[in-house]
Formats: C-alpha cells, sequence, structure tokens
C-alpha cells in the first residue's frame, strides 16, 4: 500500500464517508503494532489512492496506549455528488484488507476465500451494463474497419484500428463515437497506428446504466486504463471536446506515453471563465430531455458539410443509442462539465492544468471559426502550451472531424512529419 | 432503523413506505400522487421525518402533484447509521441528490423547514436545470448567528454541548422524544406525539438529532461551515427559481430577524406569507393552511404538469 499526501486542497472538494470502524484494536496487539510500523504512526491519518482513483483514509487513534488503539477507514467522494458503485468499494476495500492481511501476519488467502463465498469483490451487478446490439452497426457509411474490444474494469471497450507505427490515438467527445474520425483515418493511417477508442457509454463500448458510475474521474481512468492495456506508447494523441477534457488529464497524470498532441474545439474544465450561453443552453436542453436526437442535432450543429452529409451518415450517429436507456453517458457530459471553481473536477483540471506547463512536448491546435460552444477555447490551450502551432480551418464548426475532415487531418499529417525533422 | 411500521400508525399515516438505497445506506420515502405529476419533495429536519409534512400529501396530490417526502438518513424510516461522521451536512446533501437521480425527478420543487432547506436547497443546486421552486419556512441558508435561541446556554447549546449532550439527548431523548411535542401551539394527540418519537425508540439509533445541532455553522470553523459558506455563494443561482417564504412570528427557533436575512439573501422571493399560532414546526401547526397556501403558489407560478 503506497501512502501518500492528499495534494494541497484536495480534501475541500470531497466528503469523508465512514467505511470500515474498529473501536478496539487491543483484542490483536501484534496487529496494531503491524499497523503502526507499516504506516509510519499510531495516531493521524494515512491516505492512499485506489485501484480505482479514489481516495481513501486510514484513520488511526491510540488513545494513549502506546499502539493504535481505534481504526477507521473513509473513502473520499466528490463533496456533494452520489458515490461511486459499490463494487468498486468493495474492490477496494478488498484490496485493503488484503494489504492488512499480509502486514498483520494473518492470512490472506482465509480473507480472500471468505469473500469468494460472500462474493466479494463483485464486478458489474448483473443487468447493470448495457450493450448497443451488433446490429445497429451493420453498413456503416464509410467506416467498414473492424471492431476491436478491449476490457477496462470488466466493460468492453470498443476500438478500431488502422495503419503501423507509433500510435496516434484519437479520442471523440459529446455525444459521438469513433465514427466521428472516419474522414480522418486514412490520411493519418499512413503516418502512425491510428487507434480511435469509443469512450465508455459511448458507440460500440459497454454503457454502465447507473449514473453514479459515470464521472470525469472515472472516465479519465478508463481512458488511462485503455492505454495501459495496449501499452501505447510515443503517442500523438489527437482530441476534441470531452476527448480533451478527458485526454489532457491523462497526459498530465501520464506524459511519460505521450510524444504529441493535437487539440481542436475542447479544453480543459477548470471553470476559470463563465460558461457562455450557447453552452448553458446546451447544458440545460441535456438535463432536462430525456432522449437526444443526436442525428438531428449533429445535422444542426454542422457547418460546412451540413448540406453534404448524408442520411446515412447522420443515422450512424445515432446507431449507439437504441432507446434512453443506452444515452445516459451522453446525457450526463454536459452536466460533468465543471463550471464552477468549487467543482471537484474544476479542482482536478487545474492540478493537470499545473503539470501540462510542464511537459514540453509539440502541441498543435488547429480550429475552426464557426462553433459558438467551444469556438473560443484555443486562447485558454494557448496560455497552457505557449509555443503551440495553430492553424484555422473557415467553415469550421464543434465537429470539426466532420465539417473539416480531410483538411484537418492533411494538416495533422503535416505537422506530424514537421516534428519529425 | 425500525423495518415495519405499527398498526397504530396507519391512520394517522397511511401512505405506503417506500425506500431505495442512496450511497449505501437505505432511504425512506413516500411517493403518492401521478406520476407525471410536478415532484414536491417534502423535507423535514431535526429531529422529525415524513409524518411532519402528513397535512400535505391529499391537498398536493388532489391538485395533481406528486408529493414525495422522505426521511433523511439518520431519521424517521431510513437507516440509522451510529456513527456521526456518516451523517454530515454533505452526506445528507450527497443523499438527496442520489435520490433525485435514481427517481430521474424533473421540474421538481423544494418543500424545506429546517435543516430540509439548507441540505434540500443544496442538492438542488447540484441539479439545478432540473429545479423548479422552492417553498421555504423556519430555516436558514448562511452562516452566523441566527437567532437568540442558536447562541443562549438554556436550553439549546446545553443540551449538545460536550458530554451534557450524549446524557441529555441519547440517554434521555431529550430532542428524539420530547422536541416537537414540547412546543407545539396546537397541542398534539398522543398518537402523533408517539409518531414523531417512535423512530428513535432502539437504543443508538438517535446519532443525528445531535450531529444536526452541532453542525449549525455560527462562526467560522464550525462544522457545516464549509457547506453553508458554499451554498451561500451559489444562491445567485436561484435568480429564475420561484421562492416562497412562509414564516411563523411566534417562532423562537427562526425569528422574524432570520426571516429578514432570507429576503436579502433571496431577493427575488414572493412576499412572505406569515402564519399565526404557529411555531417551528410549522407544517404540524398549521398542516392544512400551508398546505393550501403551497399548491397557491406552485399553481400560480407553475402548474402540476412539468
Amino acid at each position: 500500500m503506497n501512502f501518500i499526501e492528499p495534494l494541497s486542497g484536495e480534501l475541500d472538494h470531497l466528503r469523508p464517508d465512514p467505511l470500515i470502524f474498529e473501536e478496539e484494536l487491543d483484542f490483536l496487539p501484534c496487529a496494531a503494532t503491524a499497523l503502526e510500523q507499516a504506516v509510519g504512526g499510531r495516531s493521524g491519518r494515512f491516505y492512499w489512492r485506489s485501484e480505482h482513483d479514489h481516495l481513501y483514509c486510514l484513520e488511526l487513534g491510540d488513545l494513549g496506549r502506546g499502539r493504535p488503539s481505534t481504526a477507521t477507514v473513509f473513502g473520499h467522494w466528490d463533496r456533494y455528488e452520489p458515490r461511486p458503485p459499490e463494487h468498486e468499494i468493495d474492490c477496494d476495500l478488498m484490496a485493503f484488507n488484503l494489504w492488512f492481511a499480509e502486514i498483520a501476519g494473518l492470512d490472506p488467502e482465509a480473507v480472500a476465500k471468505v469473500a469468494d463465498r460472500t462474493g466479494l469483490p463483485p464486478s458489474w451487478p448483473e443487468g447493470s451494463v448495457l450493450r448497443t446490439p451488433d446490429e445497429r452497426f451493420a453498413n456503416l457509411l464509410g467506416f467498414d474497419y473492424e471492431p476491436q474490444y478491449a476490457v477496462v474494469e470488466n466493460l468492453r471497450m470498443a476500438y478500431v484500428e488502422a495503419g503501423e507505427g507509433a500510435p496516434v490515438l484519437m479520442l471523440h467527445g459529446e455525444p459521438t463515437w469513433g465514427y466521428l474520425y472516419r474522414r480522418m483515418i486514412p490520411a493519418l493511417s499512413k503516418v502512425g497506428r491510428v487507434i480511435v477508442p469509443d469512450l465508455i457509454g459511448f458507440g460500440r463500448s459497454d454503457k454502465p446504466a447507473a449514473a453514479n458510475a459515470y464521472s470525469y474521474r472515472a472516465h479519465v481512468r478508463w481512458v488511462r486504463k485503455f492505454i495501459e492495456q495496449l501499452d501505447l506508447e510515443r503517442i500523438t494523441l489527437v482530441c476534441q471536446d470531452w476527448g480533451g477534457l478527458i485526454g489532457l488529464r491523462v497526459l498530465a497524470e501520464n506524459s511519460c506515453r505521450f510524444a504529441r498532441l493535437a487539440a481542436t474545439h475542447t479544453g480543459l474544465g477548470d471553470a476559470t471563465g463563465k460558461p457562455n450561453e450557447a453552452f448553458r443552453n446546451w447544458r440545460a436542453f441535456s438535463q432536462r430531455t430525456r432522449f437526444m436526437d443526436v442525428p438531428k442535432m449533429m445535422a444542426r450543429t454542422l457547418v460546412k458539410r451540413r448540406d453534404a452529409i448524408a442520411e446515412a451518415e447522420l443515422a450512424a450517429y445515432g446507431a449507439p443509442f437504441p432507446g434512453p436507456e443506452y444515452q445516459i453517458a451522453a446525457l450526463l457530459f454536459p452536466r460533468m462539465v465543471p463550471t464552477r471553481p468549487d467543482h471537484p473536477g474544476a479542482f482536478y483540471a487545474s492540478k493537470a492544468i499545473e503539470g501540462l506547463r510542464k511537459i514540453d512536448i509539440p502541441v498543435f491546435l488547429p480550429w475552426g471559426d464557426s462553433d459558438p460552444i467551444t469556438g473560443r477555447g484555443r486562447a485558454a490551450l494557448k496560455d497552457i502550451f505557449p509555443h503551440a502551432a495553430a492553424a484555422d480551418l473557415p467553415g469550421g464548426g464543434h465537429f470539426i472531424q466532420e465539417d473539416c475532415g480531410e483538411e484537418l487531418a492533411n494538416l495533422i499529417v503535416a505537422w506530424i512529419k514537421d516534428s519529425l525533422c | 432503523m425500525l423495518k415495519t411500521r405499527p398498526d397504530w400508525l396507519e391512520p394517522l399515516f397511511p401512505w405506503r413506505q417506500r425506500s431505495i438505497v442512496v450511497n449505501g445506506r437505505r432511504m425512506s420515502y413516500i411517493d403518492e400522487g401521478p406520476r407525471g405529476g410536478r415532484p414536491v419533495l417534502l423535507l423535514s429536519g431535526n429531529p422529525t421525518w415524513g409524518f411532519l409534512y402528513r397535512d400535505f400529501i391529499e391537498p398536493l396530490t388532489a391538485a395533481g402533484y406528486r408529493a414525495v417526502a422522505l426521511d433523511w438518513i439518520g431519521a424517521g424510516y431510513s437507516d440509522h447509521p451510529p456513527h456521526d461522521a456518516a451523517l454530515t451536512f454533505a452526506h445528507h446533501v450527497a443523499d438527496l441528490v442520489s435520490l433525485l437521480d435514481q427517481l430521474d425527478l424533473r421540474g421538481f420543487v423544494i418543500v424545506g423547514q429546517d435543516w430540509g432547506g439548507p441540505q434540500g436547497i443544496l442538492a438542488a443546486l447540484q441539479r439545478v436545470e432540473r429545479f423548479s421552486a422552492a417553498v421555504l419556512m423556519s430555516t436558514w441558508l448562511f452562516t452566523g448567528t441566527l437567532s437568540k435561541f442558536h447562541s443562549s446556554p438554556k436550553p439549546w447549546t446545553t443540551w449538545h454541548a460536550p458530554l451534557i449532550g450524549p446524557y441529555m439527548m441519547k440517554r434521555h431523548k431529550a430532542l428524539s422524544h420530547h422536541g416537537p411535542t414540547a412546543i407545539t401551539v396546537r397541542g398534539m394527540t398522543g398518537g402523533e406525539a408517539r409518531a414523531y418519537h417512535h423512530v428513535y425508540d432502539e437504543p443508538e439509533s438517535d446519532a443525528v438529532v445531535m450531529t444536526w445541532p452541532r453542525t449549525i455553522p455560527v462562526t467560522e470553523g464550525d462544522r457545516g461551515w464549509q457547506d453553508m459558506k458554499s451554498l451561500e455563494s451559489r444562491l445567485d443561482e436561484l435568480a429564475e427559481i420561484p421562492v416562497a417564504l412562509f414564516w411563523a412570528p411566534e417562532d423562537p427557533v427562526f425569528t422574524m430577524e432570520t426571516l429578514e436575512r432570507m429576503k436579502e439573501a433571496l431577493s427575488h422571493a414572493e412576499k412572505p406569507v406569515l402564519f399565526d399560532r404557529a411555531r417551528h414546526f410549522m407544517q404540524d401547526d398549521r398542516g392544512p393552511d400551508i398546505a393550501a397556501a403551497t399548491v397557491e403558489f406552485l399553481d400560480r407560478r407553475l402548474g402540476a404538469s412539468t
């Protein structure tokens, strides 16, 4: 168990939730002593981050007995939000139990056996994860890549890939899926191994049914684990919208895996500016509607290709969502954009920005000129990456990959080649 | 936690007790009226439970609203964790947010009294796009001294003081078994008094009754200070939300002075409606009248359909 200091100010954004109490450790003095040696103290608070990136705390009190006498384990959740799924908490507490058994000279196998008998640690309960039927994805226009699957926390995360060489990871955002990048894959697959995943809750990826399964942190964790599982290194990250909110945090926290960044129509939600009216309207709509007609929305939001896009292409954007229950992740994204400084997501985004400022990789910020939501987002990224290259795409709206796909791909290819010199 | 309701309670509170798990603990609530009706969340405070709103259910549902009266974790028929640290301000907020999510309530109304006010409003702010109106009575939404009642040594600060608190509040159940009955204006039948008290009959079941007063943030550093400050700083998000203030001039807990501060904090609120013959538990003293005023306000400002 790796004990850490919480980030400065982090605890203010979280709600400590008592999960395990032990008021008398004295019945097993050797365990108390082992605990003291392992954490390096007989009283106080000792923090660690779990497999699920949740912050936990072991609080010890010594009651003047010269060894730890009371113990409480707290989980720390986003201060006013429902806590994560119970199986995540059980997994994390089970890992703590096994660690404690180990250091206290108890039998971890016995612990594991009992846990097994009680059904712990469970995974997603049956029926709690939806999967869009495959037939919804038959005959996709312009996207006949064979889907591949990674498994992240027992969730199937779909991706397509093309080409060879250093990976080019392309992250989509709200409310799209990998299909958004189809017009860019041919050009980019000539300079690298293009990998286009669907975020959890989108595209062909699995869709947990409960709202509390999704959080900014969970999406960051899922993408990080996806990258770890495919063991991607020297990554060129291409990201838009939530692909950036997530991808930039993954980049900040795992910078050694990344070689380049091309970000477009995105940002990091550190809530320093006031959200614009277009975003506020969009968020209000998303929280009041029960089902978004994604093809219709795409048609309305496109600029350059509004008239050129085929019905079948628009329909492909609706394919992942056969009904409202499949759309929960998409309906939650707008609400999860941190818009107030006291939002826990804003806190972590601001920490990520501190990290990004120290990262020295080539950055490219191609941007369209017709996006009311993230159209002005480039300035914030320019501030983080003062040496970033930029390019302007006239007639490019929020879904720049659709409006200016080939053009954008060619710009990125040229920039990659440029940065190789 | 009481798992089954006693027979004697049925005629006083005939609605079905439902429950869902919020943040790992079981929350009890009643949920009456048309499913498509505008949800009205009836939020009580310390030390009461949904029973406090018994006079509201029929008028609201008859007018087409969906009445949801929940019991905060630690109170009523919800789980009663014996641990203070599981019953903080932030816990109650997150618990209500979880209920709002799980029942998928849209266009909801917060009716809040006592802790139902700050806990209800802070939770509603987490889902502000689905929040449509507030009715606030005998409550507060800010830090600092509230009234003489909250700073005078007798009886309030004494009751929940260290050591005295556990003796008075827990061993003698000074509040959980003697609170609502002590300050009723209307007078209470034995059955009504019992309805308030019996949910704390079991030993070690009344931790929340002491956590709540100990969380009132009067000076900086008090428990609850950070959360109440956060709430205060977000009240401007309510500018478009219709607010009704129902107050009892005879209430020693949240006095007319508190009402003045409420009017300042929510400057767009409608002119307060005052109810005489009532104290802190206004819904109990003047239930049918306040329920009628609630329906009138909601019908006039929003309507029952969402």
